[in-house]
């Protein structure tokens, strides 16, 4: 679609962009454009989110699409539903750009198919830190509706992933909700692909909205995450660089593999590091031990991490789970997408499009070869010596 | 019947001699491999990089040459030449001469002591000149059969009677200076001859000053000095001052396309050599300028103009489009060349060195040959074979392959040497082959649960390895280390009487696991496999450490570190053999009868290639009727009428009872693998769907003429493509009126953007057509409108023949192509006006034609990626069919049983088609004459309950040999296609794939067994 003809239907709500997504639910299902909706609904002790798949109006009625907290990434709720293919029932899915992206990734892996999905992404203003919200899930919804409010990203009491985030608007979503900028109470209903404008026309959306200003809106804020990006993410680096700094950044890790199990990405059946052959013989752990005249338990900190990301950093979206499912505070979710900003670009790949390109490790192209050897060549010029 | 024999003789054992002896010896064929020189291989060892893939020359070459001389079906006799051949096709009488070695190949372990001591230096041929050997030598490093042998004419003892150093100085006793020349009967079915080429001597062109300025060479010359292992360690420098040259010359068509030397044809693979030689020049020599001195670049072959492209725009390769008048060194000995532009403007030129770019041509022994097996010779020596049966000699039974019937590339000589193969078994006594059975007096001793058992042998390899390595110590460590029961240093670990103590020692140990460090498991691996085979252990319970390529040749320098490497490499092969476990060869049933598709020359040629040794064969034809392309196709540059050939060949394809050709057939799926492949065609339109079984795939679905309308191609009857000129040419029916003026305009859509390639055909077809006109029509004018003449080969007398006609030719280039227009818009037959911008002129010619022939390119047809798929098979960019390999596996895909030939491979002319189609038969012979294959040993295997199913392994391995599986969704190994590579492996993150007898558990024990640098860090 040619972005400078792209044309909006516009919803308007007094609860704002929550009010206008949760009419476009109900529509939706009400018109049998849909069977069943995915979102977040509130947990009965009032202190969490969780994913449901309802179709049941009433059930509806109670979903919080646009949610503080995101204590399961979307994408992985998505691989449930559809791992094994496409399902008999039509699903409307309401997430975050970033679950959104993360989704895109695991459909390339052969892990998620949306052939019968119908996604849903919204201008996304952060999200609250899970253990923030759990402390005092008060204070948190207070200032997170203040956040939306404002139509503006959030700048405090959000996750350090979503500071720097730069794709928190629309995605290669089927319908975009942008509010960012947009009078109080308003919303533009963006088709973003084909599937998504027939759902628009079947429902009965007008679009005649004009959205210049808001895409010049988002434009601007993202101009100003990117230098923010950067700054954190170079910071970032300097902290793991060589060897030491790899050490240092995971000393405090406890193995206790949170980060992956929270990870859109992380999509094997067993990790390698949980699994039974990753394991040494305490015979051989010991020699290790004497041969450095110390030796740091559990294992494999550095090991584990450094694999986990040479196999997901080419799909890292930088949602931020890692870090906030981390019980130690390490800023895992800095790491990764430090590496990530490195690797994806090597490859001119950008996770989270959906642009029929595969995954870059799936083909083979010569110029690659030349380019990781400059890489090579330049990392070791600047370790100098180090060996 | 009997009376034939099973056994084929080939004279020559360069890449087609290989060739043809390797697809022989599998098809179960007793093969005599006759080489005048003392090693096999010919001239590719010589070559540095191969065109248009850059791949290393020898090491593409070294595993067919080694496996050459595994082969048991296959001996070879070096030093030989076949003297005489009586008999007749089937059971022919043959006389070799076997010159005497003096060295007992047996005995010889060809560590190299001898050479050392030998102090008569002789002049290297194998380096053309550019270093010395000594007496004995051995030909080259990777020579095959591994042997030194003595020049007879400069050994001392041999020639003076003093000497015997080499007797004194030899460990195994294998000097034999008594050693006689032999003559040897053998009786043979048919008989090959890929005697070879030659490069021209450049010596009598005194002009170019080749031999008296040291900075002028010949390309073979520069080849051996851009050679890594050649005499300058891929070092090149000018010869007058040792310094790097800054600017370098190539000199085209030195030796070829000159009648003044009665060389009137193409060498047709100089072009892109000295393109390859440019590009690589420049990865060697930093700001190297270079220039290729040229009258038409002749860039054919698949992705060759890509190449090209490359060179010149990529490398800044300057082409020079010129005539090379002479060249003079300056005083400050630089040489100057004179050239002459196309606009007849002289010019000079200082360069730093030049290359000539040296022809190929007929060897000499030709003449010889030719008397001694009495088969005829063409006008330029070359041996003689017709363009509609271009793999046969003058005489029956007797067959030609590689360069000896015309220059070739190495493609083609490996084409032709299969082609040659599937010719010569018509004379053979086939039979299909069993499994090898497996000896039952050796029982094989189960191991699993026994505790690993390991003995380690480390060999001296003479002072190859011991003369670095401290051997005895690196042994004496080996003891030290965890299960091994058994170690010990020996001379030669590959000798006949090491095998035996290797044996002995399994047994006086009851060893288990047995690891030799000595040099590459790539020559030697299967030898000690099958050795300890014959001591009762499975094969698969070997492990090999390199100590010579990596220690001591690696290190040569640095004889303390090289022992510690040593030891480490030894270490970590116990650690991996410990993992070892017994692994077993499946045997795969192969399904006799083949698949072809397409019925044009290629497919019909295959079918009756396959028939004819016996197998029946499915042709399927999408068109209702057969033929393909060569229905168009009326003329040839001999009189013989390729309409004639074409109904012939149709008649004996429908006649012969093991062929059944299916007509108007759709392919519907295609399902199995090598051996037991499944098709289904569809049904419709009054046909029945039909399902065959069969063993190979042969893909022949051709190519189509590229639909265009540049050129106002279709605007007017006297607009045509040369394939419907030629209809015009048969059935005499031209326009009306006088033919007056012709042009022929020729690259329409081939070597532009979306085409990158050349038709290949185009330029010779249009010269044909040509010629065929001015046998009618004497006073037509004819023009060409053209970019290069690419007639290579024998067809550029053709080219001089219209040239001398009073033909104009007009070079365009694709900024200034010609512009046609319409002489009267109102009439569907306008005349045209052609204005083409002439170069030397320097202006446009305007002519108004009475006929405008387009050439137009070869398409690949669109449906090649419906059939890509369905057999998982690739395409090139162009959407033509991707071979295995470009340059020694030209007709077979990566996948096992699926062959391909024709223009499904790339544009070709008839007699190529016919070579190609020969040589994917007799590849699938080599598995059809089988009744089964053995799998891999060392496969991939999955876990499923780790496998997620992503399918990043499906994308990744070359042989289709792994996909998911859409229901249960986790990857499942197809066992007969894999190939045990483990890209697979690597792939697989979740570490749900594993190769036996190269697990991931064992690599992990491999880097345990090291100290690692990551171990020394206490933080992790």
């Amino acid at each position: 679609m040619n972005d400078t003809e792209r044309s909006a239907a516009r919803m308007r709500s007094p609860e704002g962009i929550r009010g206008s997504l949760h009419d476009f639910l109900k529509i939706a299902v009400d018109k049998g454009a849909v069977d069943s909706v995915l979102a977040p609904v509130k947990v009965p002790a009032e202190n969490s989110y969780a994913w449901i798949l309802m179709n049941d109006p009433a059930v509806i009625e109670s979903a919080s699409p646009v949610a503080p907290v995101m204590p399961v990434q979307g994408a992985k709720a998505l691989k449930s539903l559809t791992r094994k293919g496409k399902g008999e029932s039509r699903i409307l899915a309401v997430m975050r750009p970033c679950e959104i992206r993360a989704g895109i990734e695991l459909m390339k892996l052969n892990q998620v198919h949306f052939d019968n999905i119908v996604l849903v992404s919204y201008d996304c203003p952060g999200a609250v830190p899970f253990q923030d919200y759990v402390k005092d899930p008060g204070f948190s919804e207070e200032s997170f509706g203040k956040m939306i409010a404002s139509g503006r990203p959030g700048e405090e009491n959000i996750k350090p992933a979503c500071g720097i985030c730069t794709e928190f608007s629309i995605v290669d979503s089927d319908i975009h909700f942008g509010y960012f900028g947009v009078d109080e109470g308003s919303a533009f209903v963006i088709p973003v692909s084909e599937q998504g404008a027939e759902l628009l026309d079947a429902i009965g959306l007008d679009r005649d909205a004009k959205i210049a200003d808001w895409e010049s809106e988002i434009s601007s804020i993202r101009d100003k995450r990117t230098k923010k990006r950067t700054e954190t993410l170079s910071a970032a680096g300097e902290r793991i660089k060589g060897l030491d700094g790899l050490i240092n950044a995971f000393r405090k890790c406890i193995g206790c593999h949170n980060c992956m199990s929270v990870c859109p990405i992380c999509y094997c059946r067993q990790c390698y590091f949980d699994s039974e052959v990753s394991k040494k013989d305490p015979d051989f752990i010991f020699e290790i031990a004497e041969k450095r005249g110390a030796m740091a338990f559990p294992r494999d900190k550095v090991m584990f991490h450094a694999g986990r990301m040479t196999h997901m950093s080419l799909s890292c979206v930088s949602c931020g789970f890692c870090t906030d499912a981390c019980p130690t505070g390490i800023p895992v979710a800095e790491i990764f997408s430090y590496m990530a900003d490195i690797t994806q670009p090597t490859f001119e790949y950008i996770a989270g499009k959906n642009n029929g390109e595969p995954l870059p490790l799936r083909k083979f192209e010569k110029k690659e070869l030349p380019l990781v050897h400059e890489i090579v060549k330049s990392a070791e010029g600047e370790e100098g010596s180090d060996e | 019947m009997g009376s034939k024999r099973n056994s084929v003789l080939i004279v020559g054992a360069g890449i087609a001699g290989i060739q043809a002896a390797l697809d022989l010896a599998e098809m179960g064929v007793e093969v005599h491999l006759v080489e005048d020189t003392p090693t096999i291989g010919g001239r590719m060892p010589q070559l540095d990089k191969t065109f248009p893939t850059n791949d290393c020359s020898m090491c593409i070459l070294s595993p067919k040459m080694s496996e050459c001389a595994r082969h048991p079906g296959i001996q070879i006799h070096i030093l030989s030449n076949l003297k005489n051949v009586s008999g007749k096709p089937g059971r022919f009488k043959c006389t070799i001469l076997e010159r005497a070695k003096y060295v007992d190949p047996v005995k010889c372990v060809a560590c190299g002591l001898c050479e050392d001591k030998c102090p008569v230096k002789i002049e290297d041929t194998f380096d053309v000149g550019l270093r010395t050997r000594k007496a004995i030598s051995r030909y080259f490093l990777q020579s095959i059969p591994a042997e030194y042998t003595i020049d007879k004419d400069k050994c001392l003892y041999l020639t003076k009677g003093v000497c015997r150093i080499c007797e004194k100085t030899c460990e195994a006793g294998a000097i034999n200076y008594e050693d006689k020349d032999r003559e040897v009967e053998l009786e043979v079915g048919a008989i090959i001859l890929a005697a070879g080429i030659d490069p021209f001597d450049p010596i009598g062109f005194g002009h170019f000053g080749y031999h008296r300025y040291p900075d002028v060479v010949t390309s073979l010359e520069f080849e051996r000095m851009l050679s890594a292992s050649g005499p300058m360690g891929g070092h090149v420098v000018r010869a007058s001052n040792g310094k790097e040259p800054k600017k370098l010359a190539f000199i085209q068509c030195v030796g070829s396309r000159d009648e003044g030397i009665d060389r009137n044809y193409c060498s047709s693979a100089c072009c892109m050599f000295a393109i390859k030689q440019s590009i690589i020049a420049k990865e060697h020599i930093k700001d190297l300028d270079s220039s290729i001195f040229y009258m038409d670049i002749r860039a054919f072959g698949k992705d060759f103009d890509k190449y090209y492209e490359k060179a010149e725009k990529q490398y800044g390769v300057k082409f020079k489009r010129s005539k090379v008048a002479d060249i003079i060194e300056t005083p400050e000995g630089k040489l100057r060349l004179r050239y002459t532009l196309e606009k007849g403007t002289t010019q000079y030129e200082e360069f730093d060195m030049v290359v000539l770019s040296i022809g190929l041509q007929a060897r000499e022994a030709n003449q010889r040959l030719s008397e001694d097996l009495d088969i005829r010779l063409n006008e330029f020596g070359f041996c003689r074979s017709e363009r509609f049966s271009p793999l046969m000699t003058s005489r029956e039974g007797v067959f030609v392959c590689g360069a000896m019937n015309g220059p070739k590339d190495i493609p083609e000589s490996v084409v032709s040497a299969s082609g040659a193969v599937a010719n010569a078994v018509r004379f053979l006594d086939l039979e299909r082959q069993g499994l090898p059975t497996a000896d039952e007096s050796i029982p094989e001793k189960n191991v699993i649960g026994q505790r690993p058992r390991i003995g380690v042998f480390v060999c001296h390899c003479g002072i190859n390895i011991a003369g670095v390595v401290d051997v005895k110590d690196v042994a004496e460590y080996a003891g030290t280390l965890e299960n091994v029961e058994h170690t010990e240093d020996v001379m030669y670990a590959c000798s006949t009487d090491c095998l035996d103590t290797i044996k002995k020692r399994i047994e006086e140990h009851d060893l288990n696991r047995v690891v030799v460090a000595a040099c590459t498991p790539r020559t030697h691996e299967p030898l000690f496999r099958e050795t300890i085979n014959e001591a009762g252990l499975n094969p698969y319970l070997f492990e090999m450490a390199n100590i010579r390529d990596q220690c001591s040749w690696a290190h040569m320098d640095q004889p303390e570190l090289a022992t510690i490497k040593s030891k480490d490499l030894v270490e970590m092969g116990v650690a991996k053999s410990r993992g070892l476990q017994p692994l077993e060869r499946l045997p795969i049933e192969i399904d006799p009868k083949a698949l072809v598709i397409g019925g044009g020359l290629s497919g019909m040629t295959s079918a009756l290639s396959l028939a004819d040794a016996g197998h029946q064969v499915y042709l399927i034809e999408k068109e209702d009727e057969l033929g393909g392309n060569l229905r168009n196709i009326f003329f040839n540059f001999d009189d013989k009428d390729p309409q004639v050939f074409l109904g012939d060949l149709i008649k004996k394809v429908s006649r012969h009872k093991m062929i059944e050709v299916l007509k108007g057939a759709e392919i519907e799926d295609i399902s199995g693998y090598i051996g037991n492949y499944k098709t289904s065609l569809k049904a419709g339109s009054g046909k029945e769907g039909r399902l065959l079984d069969h063993g190979v795939v042969i893909v022949a679905t051709g190519g189509e003429e590229h639909k265009t309308e540049e050129y106002l191609l279709g605007k007017s009857s006297r607009i045509v493509t040369q394939v419907e000129f030629e209809r015009m040419l048969h059935e005499k029916d031209f326009p009306a009126g006088k033919l007056k003026n012709v042009v022929m305009i020729q690259c329409v859509g081939s070597r532009e953007e979306g085409r990158m390639y050349c038709s290949r055909i185009c330029c010779s077809k249009a010269v044909k057509n040509a010629l065929e006109l001015k046998k009618v029509k004497s006073k037509t004018n004819v023009y060409f409108a053209y970019r290069d003449i690419r007639t290579y080969g024998f067809s550029e007398k053709y080219y001089t023949e219209l040239r001398d006609e009073g033909t104009v030719f007009l070079r365009y280039t694709p900024d200034s192509k010609p512009v046609v227009e319409l002489i009267d818009e109102d009439v569907t037959d306008s005349r045209a006006r052609v204005t083409v911008f002439d170069p030397i002129m320097d202006r446009d010619v305007v002519i108004d034609a009475d006929l405008v022939v387009l050439a137009t390119a070869i398409d690949a047809p669109e449906k090649n990626e419906e059939l890509a798929k369905k057999l998982k098979v690739p395409l090139n960019a162009d959407g033509m069919f991707l071979e295995a390999h470009v340059k020694l596996r030209p007709v077979d895909f990566a996948t096992e049983g699926v062959f391909l030939c024709g223009l499904a491979h790339s544009p070709k002319d008839m007699d190529e088609s016919q070579a190609q189609a020969k040589a994917a038969a007799s590849r699938a012979l080599t598995f059809l004459n089988r009744k089964a294959v053995l799998a891999e040993g060392t496969i991939c295997q999955v876990m499923t309950d780790r496998c997620s199913g992503c399918s990043y392994c499906e994308s990744i391995c070359a042989y289709s040999a792994i996909e998911v599986d859409p229901e249960k969704l986790v990857a499942v190994v197809n066992e007969a296609l894999c190939k045990g590579c483990g890209a697979c492996v690597a792939s697989c993150r979740c570490g749900a794939l594993d190769l036996r007898g190269f697990t991931n558990q064992q690599m992990y024990s491999v880097f345990d067994s090291l100290d690692l640098v990551i171990t020394e860090k206490v933080g992790d």
